[in-house]
């Protein structure tokens, strides 16, 4: 497989204004303004190959839409060195720049007040496409997104999900080879969301381009990447497979028991592990995996138990959970 | 496939220029009030100064600017006012917002010229009306006057009617550029109307002790006073050979402006990437 | 009423320091505000050398200078920047259910805000208007007499009210007819032409004074100028202060009724 985005070391800090509350402050910093600097990404390094679905997880303020913003060359680096495509983004060359998108649900880049075609054609111009081959891809994404009868409105009529998938087609118009997708779907009911899903995995599996995407909704990771960066305070705390996160972190189990006694106070099983819910006849409580197998037998030795489930904690908690280590190795460092 | 060897500017240009036209038409009431609007007003200029001309025959003692030679200066400030309202300003409104709001980023990314695209994308018809306006003021100062301007001063005048544009361009491109520093340029369009106001004027009344330090400022710091005044001078009254000196300067300074405007803008754009995330 | 006053407070404060925010924008507003001031006095120069310094009606080169100065004092009390533009806004994304939810009277909040605001800004421009016109001293014949000097504190008051309701009504028109942009356009125009703020209005032929001298424009520049300049008689003094207290109160009324029928309107509509 060719390495199609080669990061070592990416750091970027920038410098903010510090604007204080109030009058007085205000008053005050009629003289002089004070910086201070906020460092974004802190050397990052990434290794992606072609035909990828990477998606990048984090807080708000990680570090996830710099580091879109640094491949795709729209800001420099502070350190550190990326290829993308065998450029370098931030030498912003016109050759790389035709072989990229980049689509951010909170921002808009067609025209407001004028039907979505018309900034199609827009793109064509400006990306230089074939007549040709502008029409073949246009009418291939029209058909999969089911927009025909849309694309004569003007965009600021339509409604956010068929925006987003104009957007979409105005990303993939000159054909990519890879796209940056900042948070697609924000914003989206959940029917609009799964069609955007639906879309992007089954363009990415035919056009085996290499995807790059940032999201709050863990139902579009596990709908489509396999490949899971984690980004907290501008550093990768975890990289690789979805299942994976499990087993790094995932260093315990969820255990419900239900009795068969209808009793009002189930029996104390605290010694076991951390009780989670009491919920008679059911308790829930964590395990650590080494001890799950002991911990089932001696419940099952010693209560009358009419029902038990072992299961893995929920992904999202345990994201959160990755979010909260790199917390505090932050404040701890 | 993707790589056709000429340029795409001219294409993209007219792509602008139809889409600007298409989103205009969508607002037709608008477009007729606005045309309207601005031609009104210069009805009331004209109004104003022949008010002028009730009480006085020239402006400024052995200027020349007689009533219909006044109304040639002012047909050129129309003529300029409309074409850099009509395809300059409203992108430099535009560009100077989408700095504050952040939302420079898809321009950046364009495998075209940045400044092209901040400078292009944007046209509002609808100011143009006043270009045509301000011909019709040009012929008949004209006729009243009873003089039939030389090819070659038509073509002069044409050429350095664009090169008063480029200047103030490049004036109106860097204040734009600068709200990068500034955080916000709200009022680009009243800087822009304040900035532009001593262009409005012929060179002969800026003396005195007041006049003079503004003449130098706005001719040589600011060169704004010749975007109007040279062309005028070239129609009005005609080649004269005390007039060539500040007409080459018109041409050197116009070329220097762009050129210091790009080299501000660029400088601009390399801040805004390392300063932003 | 503590209640009321710390309201006021509040949003005196906040505008305080909104001005304070974008000071680099604010500085720079206020100079550039007196660059048109000076053109005009040195156009009107050149206009009186071309006849020898002959004054045009009834104004030398002294006068034009104290005129266009205190024209500027004039719009910094009737000029209302953003006042029906941001009105009109509200009425279009439907942030002005707001003031039909809360217990806050839309016109009487405006009017707050405004105040505040105009308060913030003289006390920023102070400084640049008192070294404007401490250079421009000379310019004037001497302070006018204290009964001038009321009706011309009054006249400044009117050209407030004026300012305020006649554009706050122009912005409630944004109940019938969104967009009007246009419209405000051309209330820019007509103002900056009819209200002398271009020319003192003495200049123009005799057959059109009147139409100037009945129309509520000319309140917000041109006449407390004149009569800071004593180009009236008493007489004539005494009826534009009728005059002017008469669109006050019309436009007051004016923007009430503007805002009952379209408030009426809009919730007819369901909003």
């Amino acid at each position: 497989m060719t390495l199609t985005i080669d990061v070592q070391n990416l750091t970027k800090t920038y410098r903010v204004h510090q604007k204080k509350e109030g009058l007085k402050a205000a008053l005050i910093g009629l003289g002089k303004r004070t910086y201070h600097e906020v460092p974004a990404v802190q050397g990052i390094d990434l290794q992606v190959h072609q035909g990828e679905f990477v998606a990048f997880l984090g807080p708000n303020g990680a570090g996830k839409t710099t580091t879109l913003k640094l491949l795709s060359g729209v800001i420099n680096p502070t350190a550190g060195h990326a290829t993308v495509l065998g450029h370098i983004p931030w030498k912003r060359e016109n050759a790389y720049r035709r072989r990229f998108a980049l689509v951010m649900g909170q921002k808009n880049q067609l025209w407001w007040d004028l039907p979505a075609q018309e900034s199609f054609r827009l793109h064509q111009k400006i990306y230089r496409i074939e007549t040709e081959q502008f029409d073949r891809s246009l009418n291939e994404l029209i058909d999969v997104l089911d927009v025909s009868k849309l694309l004569k409105q003007p965009v600021r009529e339509l409604s956010l999900g068929e925006r987003m998938k104009m957007e979409l087609i105005a990303a993939l118009l000159h054909s990519p080879d890879i796209l940056f997708l900042d948070e697609p779907t924000i914003g989206l009911d959940v029917v609009a969301q799964h069609n955007i899903q639906q879309f992007l995995r089954h363009y990415q599996q035919t056009r085996k381009i290499t995807v790059l995407l940032t999201s709050h909704y863990m139902k579009d990771i596990t709908a489509l990447c396999k490949r899971v960066v984690i980004i907290a305070k501008g550093r990768i705390h975890y990289d690789g497979s979805l299942k994976g996160i499990t087993d790094q972190f995932g260093g315990y189990k969820i255990l419900t028991v239900q009795f068969a006694d209808d009793i009002e106070s189930p029996p104390d099983l605290s010694k076991y592990g951390t009780v989670q819910s009491i919920q008679p006849p059911q308790v829930t409580i964590q395990v650590p995996r080494a001890e799950v197998a002991s911990v089932l037998s001696h419940v099952l030795n010693q209560h009358d138990i009419a029902d038990v489930s072992v299961e893995d904690p929920p992904l999202e908690n345990m994201i959160a959970e990755v979010f909260s280590l790199a917390a505090e190795e932050e404040n701890a460092s | 496939m993707r790589t056709s060897s000429h340029p795409p500017y001219l294409d993209v240009l007219l792509t602008f220029a139809r889409n600007n036209l298409v989103r205009e038409m969508t607002f037709r009431m608008n477009f007729i009030a606005h045309g309207v609007a601005v031609t009104f007003w210069m009805g009331l200029q004209l109004f104003f100064y022949n008010l002028i001309y009730q009480h006085r025959d020239e402006i400024g003692p052995g200027s020349g600017w007689t009533r219909e030679r006044y109304f040639v200066f002012l047909a050129t400030v129309m003529m300029v006012n409309s074409l850099m309202q009509t395809f300059f300003v409203p992108n430099m409104k535009l560009f100077s917002e989408l700095i504050r709001k952040g939302n420079l980023d898809f321009a950046l990314l364009k495998p075209i010229d940045t400044q092209f695209l901040i400078t292009f994308a944007r046209m509002d018809w609808s100011a143009l009306g006043n270009f045509f306006f301000g011909i019709g003021v040009l012929i008949y100062a004209l006729i009243k006057m009873d003089y039939v301007p030389s090819v070659l001063q038509c073509v002069l005048y044409a050429i350095y009617i664009l090169l008063g544009v480029a200047i103030f361009y490049s004036v109106v491109l860097a204040m734009a550029t600068s709200s990068i520093w500034m955080g916000r340029n709200q009022s680009l369009d009243q800087f822009w109307f304040y900035i532009t106001t001593f262009a409005r004027y012929p060179l002969e009344i800026y003396t005195g002790s007041l006049g003079t330090p503004i003449r130098y400022v706005f001719t040589f710091i600011i060169p704004v006073l010749v975007v109007v005044n040279v062309p005028a001078r070239i129609m009005a009254m005609g080649l004269r050979e005390d007039h060539w000196p500040l007409a080459c300067y018109t041409v050197c300074i116009s070329l220097i402006s762009l050129f210091l405007s790009r080299k501000l803008f660029n400088f601009a754009l390399r801040q805004y990437r390392s300063a932003s995330s | 009423m503590s209640a009321w006053l710390s309201m006021w407070w509040m949003i005196f404060r906040v505008s305080l320091s909104e001005k304070l925010v974008y000071r680099v924008d604010f500085m720079l507003g206020t100079l550039m505000r007196f660059l048109p001031i000076i053109t005009h006095i040195l156009l009107w120069t050149a206009v009186l050398a071309a006849g020898d310094g002959e004054p045009i009606g009834g104004y030398d080169r002294n006068h034009f200078v104290a005129y266009y100065l205190l024209v500027t004092i004039s719009r910094a009390f009737s000029s209302m920047p953003g006042l029906a533009a941001g009105i009109t806004e509200e009425i279009r994304d439907g942030a002005i259910k707001k003031y039909l939810i809360q217990p806050v009277d839309l016109i009487g909040y405006l009017l707050l805000k405004r105040i505040a605001h105009k308060l913030v800004y003289y006390l920023m421009a102070f400084l640049p208007f008192a070294l404007i016109f401490f250079l421009g001293h000379e310019y004037f014949d001497g302070w006018p007499e204290p009964s001038i000097l009321c009706a011309y504190g009054v006249s400044l008051l009117f050209a407030f009210c004026i300012g305020f309701f006649m554009e706050a009504t122009l912005g409630l028109i944004g109940f019938w007819w969104l967009e009007v942009s246009s419209l405000l356009f051309i209330y820019m125009l007509i103002t900056f032409f009819f209200s002398g703020h271009m020319f003192p209005l003495e200049i123009l032929p005799a057959w059109l004074r009147p139409v100037f001298d009945y129309l509520p424009f000319q309140y917000l520049a041109y006449f407390p100028a004149a009569l800071f300049l004593e180009k009236m008689d008493p007489a004539q003094m005494t009826w534009g202060l009728w005059v002017g207290g008469f669109w006050s109160v019309f436009f007051f009324l004016t923007s009430r009724i503007a805002f009952t029928l379209g408030v009426r309107r809009y919730s007819g509509f369901g909003g």
